[in-house]
C-alpha cells in the first residue's frame, strides 16, 4: 500500500513532498562516526605514505621520521589522513548521494540532525547547530589543555635558569607548537561555541543557514588537530608560530604537519565564517532589524567577516611554503630569487586581523552579559556598534606594524604607525560602553559578571602596552622582546581567555541545563587571574630589561623576573585545573538550571532547556532591543515640556 | 484666510533646564562622582612612578649609550604619563563599581531598580574627543620622534647607501647561525666577533645574513634591524658613552638562537684606532 505519507512529510504544519526513501533514514550515515573516521584516516594515511615511499624511498615508514628526506612520505600521509578521516566521518556522503540522484528525505535530514541518538550524536557528522556548538567547545578545551601543558613546559625550562631542561631543538618545538595551538584554540573558543550554539538561538532561527557545512567545519577542525600534535614527534615546529622563511625550510617533516593543520583549519574557518555570516544576514527573526540586533550578533558577524578575508593569506603562505619545501619552488627562498618579506607580509595579513577575531567575540559576550548582570540597558548601543565596525575597518590596515624592524619598507612605518594608533579609538569605544553600563548600577555578583571586571582590567593593561608597541621608536626597543610576549598574552589570554571563561559560565545553563558551580568556578577563575598577573607582569619586567623572545637561556640579570614568572605560570595551571574540574563536575551533576536562569531578555534564553531540535516551535517576533532593564533615571536633568509663559500667549 | 496660511510663530519653549555650568557643578557635587575622581587621582599618582621604574629596568645593563636610545626612553616615559589619566579613570570606575556601588549575590537577580541610562551625549562626546586627542597626540609625537631617530640612524647614510658624514665609520654586520661577524671595510676589512666602536663617531651598519633571518639588536644603542638573507638593511647610531654593551639576536633563528649574542665595546677614538692597527687594519683614508 503506497500511502501518501510515504511521499510527503509534515514540516512545521506544512505538507512537503518528499523524494523516495532508500533504506532506513540516514542511510550509510548510520554507520559512520568519529571512530570510522579515525580508522579511515589512519588506514589511508598508511596507504598513501606507503605508495609515496615506493616512489621516493626515505625509510620514513620504518625508521627515522624526523629525517628531512621523509618529507614527501609525510606529506602523502597527511593528505591520506585528511581524505580518509573526512571520508570516514561521512563528509563526502552528501555529494556522492547526489551523484546517484538521491536527495535527502525529511527523515534523513532529521537523522543527520541527531534526532533520537542520545549522546552518540556528538561523535557523528551531526548537523544540529547545538551539537556543533558543544563539539567546538570540547575541541577548543582540548587544544587549550594541550597548549597549556606546553606553556608549563616552556616556563619550567625558563625557570631552571641554571640548566637546559630540554634540548634547544625540543624547546623551540614547544614554543612554536604552544603558539599555534593556542592561536587556533583562542580563535574557536568563543566564536565556535557561541557562534554556533548561541547565535542562531539569539537570531530566533531554527538552525544555521548551512547545517551540513556547519558539521563540515567542526570536523575539519578536529581533522586539523592530530597533525599539529603529532608534529612534535617528527621534528616539531621549531620556528615559532610564525614559522618565518627560510628558517622553516630547515625544520624536519613536522613542518608539513603544521602546514596541513593551517590549510585545513583555514578551510574550516572560511566555512564557519560564511555560515555564521549568512545566518545572521538572512535568518534573524521577524522584526529584528539592525537597530534591534543584540551586540553579540554584531560581534560574531565582525569576527566571521575578519576571518573570512584574513585566513586566505595564511593559507596561501602555507601552500607556497609547502611547494617550496616539496617541489623546490622558490617563492620565499632568497637564494633563488624569492622574498622573505613576501612571506612576512602574507603571514601578518592574517596575523593582525586574527587578534581581533579572538578579541571581538570575547568583548561582545562581555557587552552582552553586562546589561543582564547590571540590570541596566547597554550604555550607548550605537557606540558599541561603531566600535566593532571601526575595529573591523582598521583591522586590515595595520599588519605591517609587526614588520617595523624588518627593513622591508622603512617609509611604510609612518602610515602603519598612524593606522595602528588610530585603532585605539574604536577599541576605546568598547571600554566606554562597558564602564558606562557599570555607571551607577548595582551588579548581580555572579561569576560571569566578575569576568567582566577581570577582562576590562587586563584589556586596559594590554591596550596601554600596545600603544608602546604601535610606536616605531619604542618598538625599536620592544620588538622581538619579552615585552611583546607579555603584551599579547594580556590581550589574547587576559582579555580573550578570561572572557571565554566568563562566556562559558554565562552560557553553561543554556548549553548543559545546569549551573556552573559558582564556588569552585570562582576559585579557579581568580587563582588563574592572580597567577596570570604574576606571570606576565614579571614578563613585562624581563622585556624592559631586554630579554629577547623565544630563548631558552639568558643573562643572569633576567633570572629573578623569570623565576617569578614561572611560579605565576604554575599558579595559572592550578587555577585552570580547578576551573576545568568545576566544568566537568557541573556538567555531570551540577545544580539544574531553569531555562532562563539569568532573567535575560535575548531570544536565546526564551527557549526551553535543553533546547529542542529546531529550537522554536513558533518563530519569535522581535519588537524592541533586548536590553530593557532598569527604571527611569531619577537623576536625569528635569525638563518640563511645553510650559508656556501665559504672557507670550500659548496656543490653547 | 491669509492668517491661517501663515503659521503662528511658535514661542521658544522655556524650560527650567538649568544652564550647563550649573549642571556640571551639580554633577561634581554628587558623592560617587567625587569619589571616582579622588580614586582616579590616587590611582594615577600610584601609577606615575611606573614611568621611571620602566626606564630603570631598561637601564639596568648600562644604557642609554646613544641619542637614539635616549629618544626611545623619552618616548616611553611620555607615553606612560599620557596614558595614566585614562587608565586610572577606568580602574577607578571598576573599583567604585566593586566597592562603592557594590554587588548583590544570590540565586535571583537583585531588584530591577538601576537607572536605565541608555546613553549620554556628554559622556560619549567627551570620551570620543579625549581618546581622539590622546591618539592624535601619540601619533604626532611618534611621527616626530621617528623622524628624529631616523635622522640619527639613517642620517649617517645618503641615498646611495654611502655614509653621509665625512667621518662615519662603516661596519658590515653579518649574521649566521649563530654568530655575528663585524667587518670594518675602512680598516682593511678587519673582522671581529665583538663589535668595537669609537665614541662620538657616527656608525653606519650594513646588515645582512648568510642563512636565515636574524635580528641585529644593539640593545643599549637602541637600534634594531633584521638581518635578511639576500638583502642589505641599513641602520646607524652614534655611541655617546664608553663601556661594554650587548648585541642580541631578536629573531628566532634556530637551534642556538639564545646564544647568538655578543658584546659592544665602545672606546675613545684613539684606542679604537690603536686597536684596529694592532689587528692589521691601518687606516687607509
Amino acid at each position: 500500500m503506497s500511502t501518501p505519507s510515504a511521499s510527503t512529510a509534515t514540516i512545521h504544519q506544512v505538507e512537503v513532498p518528499q523524494p523516495k526513501q532508500h533504506g532506513k533514514p540516514g542511510g550509510i550515515m548510520r554507520h559512520l562516526n568519529f571512530f570510522t573516521g579515525l580508522i579511515g584516516g589512519v588506514v589511508l594515511a598508511l596507504v598513501f605514505g606507503f605508495l609515496m615511499n615506493i616512489q621516493f624511498p626515505s625509510g620514513a615508514l620504518t625508521a627515522n621520521f624526523a629525517n628531512a628526506a621523509a618529507g614527501p612520505t609525510f606529506w602523502a600521509m597527511m593528505v591520506g589522513w585528511v581524505i580518509g578521516f573526512m571520508g570516514g566521518m561521512g563528509a563526502f556522503t552528501g555529494p556522492i548521494r547526489w551523484l546517484f540522484g538521491r536527495d535527502l528525505t525529511h527523515a534523513d535530514a532529521e537523522f543527520m540532525a541527531g534526532k533520537d541518538q542520545g549522546k552518540f550524536r556528538y561523535w557523528r557528522f551531526t548537523t544540529d547547530h547545538k551539537v556543533v556548538g558543544i563539539q567546538y567547545l570540547i575541541v577548543a578545551m582540548i587544544i587549550l589543555g594541550f597548549g597549556g601543558l606546553l606553556a608549563m613546559l616552556i616556563r619550567t625550562e625558563l625557570g631552571f635558569t641554571w640548566m637546559e631542561v630540554f634540548n634547544p631543538d625540543f624547546y623551540n618545538s614547544l614554543v612554536g607548537t604552544h603558539g599555534i595551538a593556542m592561536v587556533i584554540a583562542m580563535i574557536v573558543v568563543v566564536s565556535g561555541p557561541v557562534g554556533n550554539f548561541i547565535v542562531p538561538l539569539m537570531c530566533g532561527a531554527r538552525d544555521m543557514a548551512f547545517p551540513r557545512l556547519n558539521a563540515l567545519s567542526i570536523w575539519l577542525l578536529v581533522c586539523a588537530v592530530p597533525p599539529l600534535i603529532l608534529s612534535l614527534l617528527v621534528g616539531g615546529i621549531r620556528d615559532g608560530w610564525s614559522v618565518y622563511q627560510p628558517l622553516n625550510s630547515q625544520a624536519g617533516p613536522g613542518m608539513i604537519g603544521y602546514q596541513t593543520t593551517i590549510i585545513v583549519f583555514a578551510v574550516s574557518t572560511a566555512l564557519a565564517s560564511v555560515n555564521i555570516m549568512t545566518t545572521i544576514l538572512t535568518m534573524r527573526a521577524k522584526g529584528m532589524t539592525w537597530a534591534r540586533t543584540p551586540i553579540l550578533i554584531y560581534g560574531s558577524f565582525a569576527a566571521a567577516a575578519m576571518g573570512l578575508y584574513a585566513f586566505p593569506f595564511y593559507m596561501y603562505s602555507q601552500i607556497l611554503s609547502m611547494t617550496d619545501r616539496l617541489i623546490n619552488t622558490s617563492f620565499f627562498n632568497p637564494i633563488e630569487g624569492g622574498s622573505v618579506w613576501l612571506y612576512e607580509n602574507l603571514f601578518w595579513l592574517l596575523g593582525h586581523p586574527e587578534v581581533y577575531v579572538i578579541l571581538i567575540p570575547s568583548m561582545a559576550v562581555m557587552m552582552e552579559l553586562i546589561p543582564v548582570f547590571m540590570r541596566k540597558p547597554l550604555f550607548s548601543y550605537y557606540m558599541a556598534i561603531a566600535g566593532i565596525v571601526g575595529v573591523v575597518g582598521l583591522s586590515g590596515l595595520v599588519w605591517a606594524h609587526h614588520m617595523y624592524m624588518t627593513g622591508w619598507a622603512p617609509q611604510a612605518n609612518y602610515p602603519f604607525m598612524l593606522s595602528t594608533e588610530m585603532i585605539s579609538i574604536p577599541v576605546g569605544f568598547l571600554v566606554l560602553v562597558v564602564i558606562g553600563t557599570m555607571w551607577r548600577g548595582t551588579f548581580w555578583s555572579r561569576l560571569p559578571m566578575m569576568a567582566v571586571f577581570a577582562v576590562i582590567f587586563n584589556k586596559m593593561i594590554g591596550g596601554v602596552t600596545g600603544v608602546y608597541l604601535s610606536d616605531v621608536p619604542a618598538d625599536q626597543y620592544f620588538h622581538g622582546n619579552m615585552f611583546v610576549t607579555a603584551h599579547f598574552h594580556y590581550m589574547l589570554m587576559g582579555a580573550g581567555l578570561f572572557g571565554a571563561m566568563g562566556a562559558v559560565a554565562y552560557y553553561f545553563p543554556k548549553m548543559t541545563g545546569r549551573y556552573l558551580d559558582e564556588r569552585t568556578g570562582s576559585i579557579g577563575f581568580w587563582t588563574a587571574f592572580a597567577g596570570f598577573q604574576i606571570t606576565f607582569m614579571s614578563m613585562f619586567v624581563a622585556g624592559l630589561q631586554g630579554q629577547p623572545r623565544r630563548v631558552l637561556q639568558f643573562d643572569n640579570m633576567f633570572n629573578i623576573s623569570n623565576w617569578i614568572s614561572t611560579i605565576g605560570a604554575y599558579i595559572i595551571g592550578i587555577g585552570m585545573l580547578i576551573f576545568l574540574s568545576a566544568i566537568i563536575s557541573s556538567w555531570r551533576s551540577g545544580q539544574v538550571a531553569p531555562s532562563n536562569p539569568w532573567h535575560a531578555q535575548t531570544l536565546d534564553w526564551q527557549t526551553a532547556t535543553p533546547v529542542p531540535l529546531e529550537n522554536f516551535p513558533v518563530l519569535p517576533v522581535v519588537t524592541k532591543l533586548p536590553y530593557d532593564y532598569g527604571v527611569p533615571d531619577p537623576l536625569a536633568p528635569q525638563t518640563l515640556e511645553k510650559q508656556y509663559d501665559e504672557k507670550v500667549g500659548a496656543p490653547t | 484666510m491669509a492668517d491661517t496660511l501663515i503659521p503662528a510663530e511658535e514661542p521658544e519653549a522655556p524650560t527650567n533646564r538649568p544652564p550647563a555650568m550649573h549642571r556640571l557643578r551639580e554633577w561634581l557635587q554628587r558623592r560617587y562622582v567625587r569619589h571616582i575622581l579622588i580614586i582616579t587621582v590616587v590611582v594615577g599618582f600610584l601609577l606615575l612612578p611606573l614611568g621611571w621604574l620602566m626606564l630603570a629596568a631598561m637601564n639596568q645593563s648600562g644604557g642609554p649609550a646613544s641619542s637614539i636610545m635616549e629618544d626611545i626612553q623619552q618616548t616611553i616615559l611620555v607615553f606612560t604619563i599620557v596614558s595614566i589619566p585614562i587608565t586610572s579613570f577606568v580602574f577607578a570606575v571598576l573599583l567604585y563599581s566593586l566597592f562603592g556601588w557594590k554587588g548583590k549575590s544570590g540565586e535571583e537577580p537583585p531588584n530591577n531598580d538601576n537607572p536605565a541610562i541608555r546613553t549620554n551625549a556628554v559622556a560619549v562626546i567627551t570620551w570620543t574627543a579625549a581618546s581622539s586627542i590622546l591618539a592624535g597626540f601619540l601619533v604626532v609625537w611618534g611621527l616626530i620622534e621617528l623622524a628624529d631617530i631616523t635622522a640619527d640612524s639613517y642620517g649617517t647614510q645618503s641615498i646611495t647607501g654611502q655614509p653621509r658624514a665625512d667621518n662615519a665609520l662603516v661596519v658590515n654586520v653579518t649574521g649566521q647561525q649563530w654568530v655575528w661577524t663585524f667587518e670594518y671595510p675602512q680598516y682593511d676589512k678587519v673582522a671581529t666577533d665583538v663589535l668595537y666602536l669609537p665614541k662620538d663617531r657616527p656608525v653606519l651598519f650594513n646588515v645582512t645574513s648568510v642563512d636565515v633571518i636574524h635580528n641585529f639588536w644593539a640593545v643599549e644603542l637602541g637600534i634594531k634591524i633584521d638581518a635578511n638573507p639576500g638583502a642589505i638593511t641599513q641602520t646607524g647610531a652614534t655611541p655617546n658613552k664608553e663601556g661594554i654593551f650587548n648585541v642580541r639576536c631578536a629573531e628566532l633563528c634556530g637551534l642556538h638562537h639564545a646564544y647568538m649574542e655578543t658584546e659592544i665595546r665602545v672606546m675613545p677614538q684613539e684606542n679604537f684606532e690603536n686597536f684596529m692597527r694592532e689587528n692589521g687594519g691601518g687606516q687607509t683614508r
